[in-house]
């Protein structure tokens, strides 16, 4: 038989022992058989020493093809078997991805601090900074120096709690007002979120511990219209819409004029309904240019300054954005309320 | 205080406008509305009537009247007052028809309460001087506007229709109509004498004599006014100080004159510990604080509070001493709230009302008692003691700076008509300067400076006629923030582990202090708690926490929660200090030690750099679990497990940091060293000691041990148990060495390996 032959042969019964194989094992073996050190190939290179040089050219050739040809076929079948066990392994490795994870669930913040932190980055993007003021003030800081003297009867309209050491807890963040201007000096833009305290009667409305933020501008020439402008802007931040307010008379002490700023109503848009008393409008907070008596108690000169100032209730907001029923929960430390903010 | 549209409207013309729109307007312009209501719309269809007959029905007090209603004509009805009679006239109220124990009733006849003029019940209306079909004199529909209290502070004019009115006025541009002749005061000598000790706390005495009253009740139509705003009708003469009140916003007191000694009023201080007998039947005990009318005998009234109840009219008075005073508004205020007595005199007093309205009062008060108390006659001539401050120097008013501080433009002409219509007096200084005069009526607290005029103009023109307008400002880079930067962090990351934020009160009773053992005198105390108990500022967070925690384990068996808050410190002097802190619980049913390790991780995560030191417990802590938390040395809080004593239900562990002094540590500023090129060389050794020996301690010991090739020294585990003997724990550390220059040789690892066993030998530990 011709050598040629036998490698034909060879060719074939190694094709179809590849083919044939039942496992990657098999396979092994086949490949052992035929392509191996002393497989069939092999053995058969060696006969081809007793050949003619030009003989032995052509058969080498052939022998190389035949070869290469099997190889391909071996690594193609044992890339099947490979790919057959991942499959199944990764069939096994099955996973309910629907079980919770391990470990504690996320915590929250508190509602009234994701508020104030929306706030405060909407007036940081707009300039203003951030302060802070103690919570138990003089009774100076607290009234006096906000142009709210001894017997003035504004003083009845914030039920103070009074202190042992003659002072009290600050019924409103406009003392942090003054600090600020002492502070800061003009022009200036700022803000203080913080908690205040009135002595009032705790019900489903009402807190004697609530959150304010005050905010304060001083600059040459600030107007109603700027304030206007801030107040537009910050609540079209705050309520995520376009917001019409109004300004209507409102008397503080600390600034002349001043202003009850009114919001239309962002449940009835204007008409009236029971969430506005059938007003259309929403009171939402107090502000007013700043009186000349608080700038001067700021160290600044009313007659080259101006300014606005403004309270927002942090708490008030609070309850309107998630449509709380009752005040009390903000305080309660009850997670079942908590957790789902 | 309710106002009246019907009584505005004498001063205004009729004010037909619809009433929501009235409470609009004035809300938007003056004073907050808090409401508008029809008052009396039943006089459009109740009417005078007379009875023609009546007779019993048999098994009821009730009667079986006829009556000639005029307008209605004849009706037949059932009634049970004790004085219904043939022949009266009454007032007929046509409700319809009615079946009455069995009998058919066609309307009613009213009594003076059901018909909203006064609180009488007693029978039905008498009246007089009408036929049947005319309406109640004086009495029809009305609107009342309800104007929040609190939105006149600053106004002691609008404590009065005719202050409101003139708002009103102003609005509409319309003229307003004073109801005050003062030609009406009579000149001449009084018998009266006053005698005012101290100006600056009654700057202004005013008084007038009549005889000839005879008490009683007043017309209907005028207790119709007053009962429509809500005061009461008493009597003629009382009412019309009442009515005054309500008009003028000048409170007022009738005397009975033959009680004021000497006819002598005196206005001074009280006498420490001077009884006052006041018109509502208590006595109060005063002060030298408090200011009293006296007659040469005793005290005759609270000033500008409330009239004694000795010196009251009553049924059997004849000559009446009418006051009209003006009281420093701090004194009245402080009287009122020392002695917890609010009446309509003091709530105006405080407001500091005009001086010049004490005459205007008693002018008005002639014309009002000629008609309810016919006969009344006056006895000589006006009292009037007084020294009035100088009034106000007119204020000037730029109109630049004025539309400056509005925002738009705004003409001297407009602004000239505003301040008119407000009655303020108005002059050109100079073109666009203007020399503005206040009313007395405003001067006594309310419009002082040029600023003050920028809300009369601004709610004139309407606030809603200015355009919102960005300021003309540069723009800055607001400054750093490093500390809200940090709480921002510091919630994000609690809340990221796992924690939910929690607030609480800064109020705590004693009873939730004591079981901690804090010191009673660190506390401030509040003087005035809402709640009995609630009357210490928390001087920690603990308390707080301790009860989120009671009332959490009641709904969960395992939860996190923390919450950043102040510790309220008492100082010796000054204001207290107020310390940030920070605190976390862990709780769970379990045995404790996987929450003081979560607790533990998250005060590594917020200060870098923090260890863990045991330490004593306090009275709270548990006594094996207490440990001080360090940053960079310093204490900076604690970390601890609840005594059962505290948490008897799961266990709570606590972390709990001062956030002063945490945020007061600089950040420590890593030093970086060059990776080491050459391969570690990295042994175990497992290190035999007794069960409470500190790991933290081991490990340093071997950290001195280990010399300059040490890499890392890391805690693999401990062990407990067979064979090891029950006091004996093996842990377990992984050493790795290396050297930035060369590989190490097995020699250099072995010589440092042997220094640590030896070392660890030497102070008594066995390697296992």
């Amino acid at each position: 038989m011709m050598i040629e032959d036998s490698l034909k042969e060879i060719s074939s019964k190694a094709q179809a022992a590849i083919a044939g194989a039942a496992s990657a094992d098999q396979l092994e073996v086949v490949r052992v058989e035929y392509l191996g050190r002393n497989g069939s190939l092999a053995s058969l290179s060696k006969e081809m020493k007793g050949l003619k040089p030009a003989e032995k050219a052509s058969v080498g050739k052939l022998l190389n093809q035949v070869k290469n040809s099997l190889e391909q076929d071996f690594e193609t079948r044992k890339a099947t078997f490979e790919k057959a066990l991942l499959d199944a392994r990764l069939t096994t490795e099955w996973i309910d991805l629907t079980l919770p994870p391990p470990g504690t669930k996320p915590g929250s913040l508190h509602p009234c601090t994701q508020i104030q932190q929306e706030i405060e980055d909407l007036f940081v993007s707009l300039g203003f900074t951030v302060l802070d003021g103690p919570e138990v003030e003089t009774e100076y800081n607290n009234f006096d120096a906000l142009n709210i003297p001894g017997d003035h009867p504004a003083r009845d309209m914030q039920d103070t709690f009074w202190l042992t050491g003659g002072h009290l807890l600050r019924t409103h963040t406009s003392p942090v007002q003054v600090r600020g201007m002492k502070k800061l000096g003009p022009p200036l833009r700022m803000i203080a979120p913080g908690r205040v305290f009135r002595n009032e009667e705790v019900d489903a409305s009402h807190e004697h511990t609530f959150y304010q933020l005050e905010g304060m501008m001083v600059d040459k020439n600030v107007s109603i219209a700027n304030l206007t402008y801030f107040m537009k802007t910050l609540l079209s931040g705050i309520f995520k819409r376009e917001t019409t307010v109004r300004l209507r008379p409102g008397y503080f002490p600390f600034v002349e004029p001043g202003f009850e700023l009114d919001i239309q109503c962002l449940i009835c848009g204007g008409p009236g309904c029971p969430v506005c008393k059938h007003s259309g409008w929403v009171e939402l907070l107090p502000c007013g240019l700043v009186h000349p008596n608080v700038l001067r108690m700021g160290g600044i000169d009313p007659e080259q300054y101006g300014g606005f100032a403004f309270g927002l209730g942090l708490t008030r907001l609070v309850m309107m954005r998630y449509a709380i029923d009752d005040i009390r929960w903000l305080q309660s430390g009850d997670l079942r309320f908590l957790t789902q903010f | 205080m309710k106002f009246s549209r019907n009584w505005m409207a004498e001063f205004v013309g009729p004010l037909d406008v619809d009433a929501a729109k009235l409470g609009h307007m004035i809300t938007t312009k003056t004073a907050e509305c808090e409401g508008v209501e029809e008052h009396g719309a039943h006089f459009a269809n109740v009417c005078a009537a007379r009875v023609e007959t009546v007779e019993p029905i048999t098994g009821s007090h009730n009667v079986k009247a006829v009556v000639e209603t005029g307008r209605y004509g004849r009706k037949t009805l059932v009634c049970g007052a004790p004085n219904c009679r043939p022949g009266m006239m009454t007032a007929y109220f046509p409700l319809g028809v009615k079946k009455i124990g069995g009998v058919e009733s066609d309307g009613m006849l009213a009594s003076a309460a059901e018909l909203h003029i006064n609180g009488d019940n007693s029978g039905i209306l008498e009246l007089e001087g009408v036929k049947p079909g005319d309406a109640i004199p004086g009495c029809v529909p009305d609107v009342l506007v309800e104007i929040d209290n609190k939105s006149l502070t600053h106004r002691p004019d609008l404590w009065g229709h005719h202050g409101m009115a003139r708002e009103v006025a102003a609005i509409l541009n319309r003229p307003l109509k004073d109801p005050v002749d003062l030609s009406r005061l009579p000149g001449g000598d009084s018998p009266v004498k006053v005698v005012i000790e101290d100006f600056s706390l009654c700057p202004r005495y005013s008084a007038l004599l009549f005889d000839n009253v005879k008490v009683g009740p007043s017309p209907l139509w005028f207790q119709y006014r007053l009962q429509s705003v809500g005061l009461n009708p008493i009597s003629n003469v009382v009412d019309v100080t009442n009515y005054i009140a309500a008009e003028l916003a000048q409170p007022m007191h009738a005397f009975d004159a033959d009680k004021i000694h000497d006819l002598t009023i005196i206005v001074r201080r009280a006498v420490d510990g001077e009884q006052a007998k006041a018109l509502n039947g208590e006595t109060y005990s005063l002060d030298a604080s408090n200011l009293v009318i006296a007659d040469p005998k005793t005290n005759v009234a609270i000033a500008g509070v409330m009239g004694g109840s000795d010196s009251a009219t009553d049924a059997g008075t004849t000559r009446i001493l009418l006051e009209s005073a003006s009281f420093h508004a701090g004194s009245v205020r402080k009287t009122s709230s020392k002695l917890k007595l609010r009446t309509d005199a003091s709530m105006r007093f405080e407001k500091s009302q005009d001086p010049a309205n004490t005459v205007r009062a008693l002018a008005r008060a002639i014309d009002l008692l000629e008609k309810v108390c016919p006969g009344i006659k006056l006895v000589g001539g006006l009292v009037d003691v007084k020294q009035l401050p100088a009034a106000p120097a007119p204020i000037e008013l730029s109109i630049p700076w004025l539309q400056n501080k509005l925002g738009r433009e705004i003409s001297q002409a407009e602004v000239t008509d505003i301040l008119t219509r407000l009655q303020f007096g108005v002059t050109e200084k100079t073109p666009g300067q203007l020399l503005v005069t206040i009313p007395s009526w405003r001067a006594t607290k309310d419009i002082a400076i040029k600023d003050d005029l920028v809300e009369e103009v601004g709610r004139m023109i309407g606030y809603q006629s200015i355009t919102p307008t960005a300021p003309a400002s540069p723009a800055v880079v607001p400054p750093d923030e490093p500390e809200r930067l940090f709480y921002r962090a510091l919630r994000r990351q609690c809340a990221s582990q796992g924690f939910t934020e929690v607030y609480n009160y800064s109020f705590l009773s004693k009873g939730e202090v004591e079981p901690f053992g804090f010191p009673a005198t660190d506390h401030v105390g509040v003087l005035n708690p809402i709640v009995q108990g609630q009357d210490l500022l928390r001087a920690s967070l603990l308390p707080g926490l301790l009860r989120n925690i009671r009332e959490n384990l009641k709904h969960f068996s395992a939860f996190r929660l923390f919450e950043i808050g102040r510790e309220i410190h008492a100082q010796p002097r000054g204001l207290p200090d107020e310390v940030p802190h920070f605190a976390a619980v862990a709780y769970a049913k379990d045995d404790g030690s996987a929450s003081l390790f979560e607790l533990k991780r998250l005060a590594m995560i917020l200060g870098p750099g923090v260890t863990v030191q045991p330490a004593d417990a306090k009275s709270y802590e548990h006594p094996a679990r207490a440990a001080n938390v360090l940053c960079q040395g310093e204490a900076i809080g604690r970390l601890f497990e609840f005594h059962p004593n505290m948490v008897e239900v799961g266990r709570a562990a606590v972390l709990d940091l001062d956030l002063r002094r945490l945020l007061a540590l600089k950040p420590a500023v890593s030093k970086y060293h060059p990776v080491n090129r050459f391969p570690y060389s990295a042994f175990d050794l497992s290190i035999l000691c007794s069960l409470r020996e500190l790991t933290g301690e081991l490990e340093e010991k071997m950290r001195a041990l280990s010399g300059p090739e040490l890499v890392s020294l890391e805690y693999l585990r401990q062990y407990t148990g067979a064979p090891l003997p029950d006091d004996v724990k093996s842990v377990s550390f992984r050493i790795t060495l290396g050297s930035p220059a060369h590989t190490l040789t097995n020699e250099e690892v072995t010589t440092v390996r042997d220094r640590i066993i030896k070392g660890l030998e030497q102070q008594g530990y066995e390697l296992r």
